[in-house]
């Protein structure tokens, strides 16, 4: 093989152990990724092509994501695993919400015309408006001082890895709130009788509606995405991805954030209410959905749709429920070994 | 990780790897001889269990020793990385394959007993 030749390999065989590092989270590449491409070199000169290899590397850089996000029982440094806790249970949490207010936007659409019949479609509505007010106000309780000590400490630190995704996150969070703004007007349930809003005031039903027009069974109906309006069809598609920058962007500032004691402890607090405060979302969400026979009340009638948003919401309470545990259990362990720390000390 | 902070491990620590409890052990023993890289890992593994380890599940493997201590990290040579093996490791190796040995002895013993020699 000629000079040129074998130089070419090389250079193939780097970018194949490059891509297949992707599997992998960032800073495990920034601790293990030059030896570990190292070894797919030397697996690559043995063993050209096998699928064994190649299934391996993407399992365990899958499961190293994971683990980065809280969710296998492999414990990382405590500070480290509140923090990436924290993010993940932010995900979770953004995730039932999107799931759940669309679904109680539709809710609260059929009532604005009509009282549900159904006690499962009333008590479910009734449960999931206190629980999502609940919700809503302990996110704001932790995002708000969340945000304001990132916001100190990257002017007083000139933290610059915090300032592209605290960017992210506020063009995001713009984005959302002006779109969402001017198509919560053609929200359907304006019209109705006014007299019967259930729990939820309009005007926050037809913003709930506009931000989650994505969460749509339209998205299977060509024939009915296709009569949609241009700018709303647009937003369908824009506005999720608004919703992930927002809360990539929130994530990664938290994931950065060297966090306080007291801002620990706030957030941990919070984060125990908001998955107790999930949870009576769920079952209402549940009781309406599984509980409401087809064909009855038109308005409050669960469909497919209804049934993907409920696993869904389950699967994001499931990890957000990890996450706080994850969270909890990271703060024992720092607990345990400062007091050891302290009696070695004093002996 | 970066700046991850080693935990001391206790002699059952392997116990605690899961499904990774097993190329943790071969890894530790494998440094029980002295320190190597990643590709000298593979290749003394190879040659003495007859197993070959993928590399994921060996970098997986030692990324979990090392968090708790069992090996360490030394300088790199060129781009690759050597591990030794810690005094927590021995310990932790030591009391692993004793433990093993007895499930061995015991189950060879049986072995003998109703099914004849080997």
């Amino acid at each position: 093989m000629s000079e040129a030749d074998e130089r070419r390999v090389s250079e193939a065989g780097e970018r194949r152990a490059a891509r297949m590092l992707r599997w992998y989270p960032r800073s495990w590449r920034e601790r293990y990724g030059e030896e570990f491409a190292e070894l797919l070199l030397a697996d690559f000169a043995e063993q050209p092509r096998s699928l064994r290899r190649a299934a391996d590397v993407a399992a365990n850089g899958l499961l190293a994501r994971c683990t980065r996000a809280g969710l296998t029982s492999h414990e990382l440094p405590p500070a480290e695993q509140i923090r990436l806790g924290f993010a993940t249970l932010c995900c979770a949490l953004a995730a039932f919400l999107t799931f759940g207010v669309a679904m109680l936007a539709q809710l609260a659409t059929g009532w604005q015309w009509t009282t549900p019949r159904s006690a499962s479609a009333l008590g479910g509505s009734v449960a999931m408006s206190i629980a999502a007010l609940c919700l809503v106000l302990i996110v704001a309780l932790g995002a708000v001082p969340a945000a304001w000590h990132a916001a100190v400490t990257a002017v007083r630190s000139h933290d610059g890895r915090l300032v592209r995704p605290a960017g992210l996150m506020i063009v995001s969070g713009t984005v959302l709130v002006i779109g969402t703004r001017h198509f919560q007007n053609a929200w359907p349930g304006t019209g109705g009788t006014g007299a019967l809003h259930g729990l939820v005031p309009a005007g926050i039903a037809a913003f709930g509606w506009a931000s989650t027009l994505s969460v749509s069974s339209f998205w299977v109906h060509p024939a009915v995405l296709g009569t949609l309006p241009r700018p709303e069809l647009a937003w369908m598609v824009v506005s999720p991805l608004a919703v992930v920058g927002l809360v990539a962007g929130f994530a990664a500032v938290i994931r950065r954030l060297p966090l306080p004691g007291w801002l620990m402890t706030c957030l941990s607090r919070l984060s125990v209410a908001a998955v107790v405060a999930a949870v009576p979302f769920l079952g209402g969400a549940a009781s309406w959905v599984l509980a409401t026979a087809p064909g009855r009340a038109v308005l409050f009638r669960p469909g497919l749709i209804n049934g993907g948003e409920l696993a869904a919401m389950a699967l994001a309470l499931v990890v957000a429920l990890r996450a706080v545990f994850a969270i909890w259990r990271a703060r024992a362990s720092r607990g345990s070994a400062g007091k050891a720390t302290e009696r070695a000390s004093s002996a | 990780m970066p700046g991850r902070a080693a935990r001391s491990a206790g002699p059952d620590a392997l116990v605690t790897f899961g499904r990774y409890a097993g190329p943790a052990t071969l890894i530790l023993s494998s440094l029980a001889d002295g320190p190597k890289h990643g590709y000298a890992l593979t290749k003394d593994i190879e040659q003495f269990a007859g197993v070959r380890l993928a590399p994921g599940t060996l970098y997986e493997a030692l990324s979990r020793l090392e968090g708790q201590g069992l090996i360490e990290a030394l300088a790199s040579e060129d781009r690759r990385r050597p591990y030794r093996l810690t005094a927590v490791g021995a310990h932790a190796l030591r009391a692993h394959l004793a433990d093993q040995r007895r499930v061995a002895e015991v189950g060879l013993g049986r072995l003998g007993r109703n099914w004849g020699p080997a």
